[in-house]
């Protein structure tokens, strides 16, 4: 994928975002909205739960950005965290049953469709199956258990009937594989 | 704290994965912005799960965007004047401040000045006042010390014209003893011939009322002759020399008359007489 947030200094971005510059947003919501809908998408598994929330999230984002702390982390990687934390916070919401279960499903089809290795839907996973492909099976099923679940190490211990010291371990070997593939 | 431990403990991961307790966010948070290493891993792993993130990317429906810029409050132009008006009120203040903050230290230090030149003015004005009572008193002074000079002066003439009488060879000194109205009266009388002057010594007189005066009186064949006043008292105990010339005399008498002398002596107030030896 493109890196196009690089392009931009977001220094500047950041400044004429809090001026409540409508170009600024404009861009910003052009640059990232997908990757948004996207996270949100894989969360809540229904497309309009999913364009709700990230309405949703974009007010959010657009009342707190005077919160957003730039020496504290990356503008992207602060907008993600917003939508996740809304889209798992709304599924725990929405949902009677305890969303582990729900999740098992959904982790279930997925882990199943990479197994069979069938097709995603969209043409945006394109890179990601390049990736998946590189990625250990058991290290991909817990970065999605864990990030798109919104599991605790120990609720994905406990889901994967592994040992804590392993998980977290696993955790730590995904992100670090994770971190080589994209250099 | 090791660094490297830290790093490969698991938190960051854990951390970026959303995956951590409040206070384990804290502690990435705070101990990232504090060492160089763990912030730049933190940033690669960040960047890492964004990529991740992005290989997700669907295209969100094209409602939601034109959903969010018509509920969204942008700035536009007519705003940017208001802000930019309200800066231009707001602006001026720290510049008020820092100016009524010069002005309080030019306050302050006009004040002490101020105070200052009173203290020196007290001390001006009370020097001036010890200076005044000092010439006051000197001046004082100097006028007693004058009187005593002139004094002195008229005395030291007194003297020196008495000491010229008394160093003249012709010189005659005659004593006359009170009689019964002046049992303790007792005077010299001197007198120079040659030159007709006289004085008289009192050695003691009775004290007289302020309207008498003691006369002497040169007898010449017989008749009296004014030879001057004198005064008698405790005071007056000098050699008086008396304003007439006497170029004969056969004795010396004493008489008290009033102030100012007669003409003519009164014979009972006749205190006593003495016969000019040869």
């Amino acid at each position: 994928m493109k890196r196009q947030s690089s392009l931009v200094s977001e220094s500047v971005l950041i400044e004429k975002l809090i001026q409540r510059d409508q170009q600024a947003f404009q861009w910003l919501y052009d640059q990232y909205s997908p990757a948004l809908y996207g996270v949100v998408l894989r969360i809540v598994r229904d497309d309009d739960q999913a364009a709700d929330l990230l309405q949703d999230i974009f007010i959010k984002i657009w009342k707190n950005l005077d919160a957003y702390d730039a020496t504290k982390g990356r503008l992207f990687t602060w907008m993600l965290n917003v939508a996740r934390n809304t889209a798992i916070d709304s599924l725990r919401a929405r949902k009677t049953q305890p969303y582990a279960e729900i999740r098992t499903d959904a982790d279930t089809v997925h882990i199943v469709d990479q197994e069979h290795n069938t097709e995603q839907p969209k043409p945006e996973h394109i890179g990601l199956k390049d990736v998946v492909n590189q990625l250990r099976p058991e290290r991909k099923e817990l970065i999605d258990l864990v990030y798109f679940g919104g599991y605790t190490h120990e609720e994905a211990a406990e889901k994967l009937n592994l040992p804590l010291g392993t998980v977290k371990t696993r955790v730590r070997a995904a992100l670090q594989e994770l971190k080589q593939l994209f250099r | 704290m090791n660094v490297t431990e830290y790093i490969a403990s698991g938190i960051l991961e854990s951390y970026v994965m959303g995956a951590v307790s409040d206070q384990e966010r804290r502690e990435v948070e705070c101990l990232s912005s504090i060492y160089p290493e763990v912030g730049r891993e933190l940033d690669q792993l960040s960047e890492a799960i964004e990529q991740y993130a992005m290989l997700h990317s669907v295209e969100p429906p094209a409602s939601i965007k034109a959903k969010l810029l018509q509920q969204l409050s942008f700035s536009n132009h007519e705003e940017e004047d208001d802000e930019q008006e309200s800066d231009a009120i707001v602006r001026p203040m720290p510049v008020d401040m820092s100016s009524s903050h010069a002005h309080r230290t030019t306050w302050i230090v006009a004040a002490c000045m101020g105070l200052a030149m009173l203290l020196f003015s007290f001390f001006l004005i009370s020097k001036l006042r010890t200076n005044q009572n000092a010439l006051a008193s000197v001046r004082s002074r100097n006028d007693s010390l004058k009187t005593v000079a002139s004094q002195l002066q008229a005395d030291q003439a007194q003297s020196e014209q008495v000491v010229a009488l008394l160093s003249q060879p012709a010189l005659k000194r005659i004593e006359l003893k009170g009689n019964k109205q002046a049992p303790e009266g007792d005077l010299f009388v001197f007198w120079n011939a040659d030159t007709k002057q006289v004085a008289v010594t009192v050695k003691s007189l009775p004290v007289l009322p302020t309207d008498k005066q003691y006369q002497l009186w040169a007898l010449v064949d017989g008749k009296p002759v004014d030879a001057g006043v004198f005064d008698a008292g405790s005071t007056n105990s000098a050699t008086q020399p008396l304003n007439r010339s006497i170029a004969r005399a056969d004795a010396f008498a004493v008489t008290v008359e009033k102030r100012g002398g007669s003409p003519a002596p009164t014979m009972s107030t006749l205190l006593a007489i003495s016969p000019v030896k040869a």
